[in-house]
């Protein structure tokens, strides 16, 4: 089991009381970029791209506060942009420590080994770092070589001086699952307490617009990598969400779960889609149009979307929400998945070409049927 | 709802193997034209996608260089506004639809030309020279 007990406490009793009070809509998890900024220029993230003026802004402590205050999220993501690189995040992340919130302080590691000194370990902070895959892979990825050993040594480092830490892995279409099943016994091996990962997402001003994966095909790669688990596997996720990407059971996205607040405001309707900004995030509840978006909109900006920002809350709610969906979960978290066609899938001929020159186009193959 | 809500049913949606990436449109440096209420919504349309700054030029006379990202459309143009940042200021501020009148994207767009392809191609080619730490980098901060 990945997540501290103390932390599903805090997630169930939480979903528990807002089921008991009837509140139809509330936040999980709070996705704070408290900048855009970063050391990296990957393709596949668009977030970079603003005129240097929008770049240099960054939310004080205390927009940030206000902000979490505000919405009550038991959790905080706190992703950007590369956060190490905010003067004051030390100071952010004490402050969100002293409201006893969860914090995931997402980042790709080229600070860490030296800015660790100024954190202390605590229930609290989790370190979670960006690597997507082998050091090939991740290097290419990320565009940058050299940036998986550095990001290694930070994630050693972390671990050695007793704080929580998990990776963070985004997939894209072209991904061999046999890679990263041996990328998993690699990243459990550097003692941290679980792996993140998520499917890409073809958000809008991403460099990278020809990777993404459809629906069908996030379920069929997902099945491949997340059945027969080795025990040594430990997702830092709801076991319900990873079914979800495995296409066990579906879930309509609620973008409000998991609000995100920048220096531009909250926005609407989620992490991945610009629609706007709202000045609070009452306003975001309550003037965004949310029936717009999701698979039930037909929305084709949501058409492929299968991310943690809109269906992980659900898969959470579901979890602590219910006992049929408590026990779905607790089977998920022992449960190893055994499944042979799964088997069969990471036996069939991997995508032509380099590794990690990730191949886009996958010719010859007819669309498959999933249990979703 | 807006326009194009219900493209795809959720079938189609589930059954899809590759998702559409969208196409980058090249507005640096463009002019819109601003002769009707239409076109001024589509221009802020367009600005609000536009990863660089734009000069908007109010019927005060005043100039403003900003990047817009976010809007709302009242019912009329005196009820619409645009709200951005300035290079120059730390605050967000706000214009109305009905006190602009010309929008110029003068600022270099941001998300042009870094496309995989672009990187996949140089990436092979500085290899193939035998070039070590290979790396992207962003832009500079000025």
């Amino acid at each position: 089991m990945a997540v501290p007990i103390s932390q599903m406490w805090t997630v169930s009793t939480y979903v528990l009381k807002k089921k008991l009070s009837g509140t139809k809509r509330y936040p999980l998890v709070l996705m704070l970029e408290p900048l855009f900024r970063c050391n990296l220029a990957c393709a596949g993230c668009g977030k970079v791209q603003y005129p240097p003026h929008i770049l240099k802004k960054q939310l004080t402590p205390e927009e940030c506060f206000a902000a979490v205050d505000e919405c009550g999220a038991p959790m905080v993501s706190i992703p950007g942009g590369e956060p190490l690189l905010h003067p004051q995040i030390v100071e952010i992340v004490n402050g969100l420590i002293a409201r006893k919130k969860y914090i995931y302080l997402c980042t790709n590691a080229l600070e860490l080994k030296r800015r660790l000194p100024e954190f202390t370990p605590s229930k609290y902070l989790t370190f979670s770092v960006h690597l997507d895959g082998d050091r090939e892979h991740h290097d290419f990825s990320v565009c940058r070589e050299g940036g998986y050993d550095i990001a290694v040594e930070g994630i050693k480092e972390a671990v050695k001086r007793g704080f929580r830490v998990t990776t963070n892995a985004t997939f894209f279409d072209g991904t061999d699952p046999n890679n990263v099943r041996k990328f998993f016994d690699e990243v459990m091996s550097m003692g941290v307490e679980g792996i993140v990962l998520s499917p890409g997402y073809s958000y809008d001003k991403a460099p990278d617009q020809t990777k993404f994966m459809g629906r069908a095909r996030v379920r069929r790669l997902f099945r491949a990598i997340l059945s027969n688990r080795k025990p040594t596997w430990k997702f830092n996720m709801s076991p319900l969400f990873l079914e979800f990407l495995m296409g066990d059971r579906n879930y309509d996205c609620i973008p409000w779960g998991m609000p995100a607040y920048n220096i531009f405001g909250w926005q609407r309707p989620c992490y991945l889609l610009q629609e706007g900004y709202a000045d609070s995030y009452k306003q975001l509840l309550e003037e965004t149009n949310w029936e717009d978006y999701g698979v039930p909109s037909g929305n084709p900006k949501c058409a492929n979307c299968m991310v943690s920002c809109g269906y992980e809350a659900p898969a959470v709610i579901d979890g602590f929400g219910s006992l049929k969906g408590f026990i779905a979960m607790v089977r998920g978290t022992f449960t190893r998945y055994p499944d042979q066609h799964a088997l069969n899938l990471l036996n069939e001929p991997a995508a032509q070409g380099s590794p990690a020159l990730v191949k886009i186009e996958t010719p010859g193959r007819q669309l498959e049927e999933t249990r979703a | 709802m807006t326009a194009e809500v219900l493209k795809y049913t959720r079938e189609q949606i589930e059954a899809l193997e590759v998702a559409p990436g969208s196409q980058h449109e090249n507005l640096e440096g463009w002019v819109p034209e601003l002769a009707t209420d239409e076109e001024i919504k589509a221009a802020i349309g367009k600005a609000l996608d536009y990863r660089g700054d734009v000069t908007l030029t109010l019927k005060s006379g005043e100039k403003i260089e900003a990047y817009i990202f976010n809007s709302h459309n009242g019912p009329t143009l005196a009820d619409s506004w645009v709200q951005y940042f300035t290079p120059k200021a730390a605050d967000k501020r706000k214009v109305t639809y009905a006190e602009i009148a010309r929008i110029e994207f003068t600022g270099k767009d941001r998300a042009a030309g870094k496309h995989w392809e672009d990187w996949v191609k140089a990436y092979n080619e500085k290899k193939a020279a035998g070039e070590k730490n290979i790396a992207l980098h962003p832009d500079k901060l000025e």
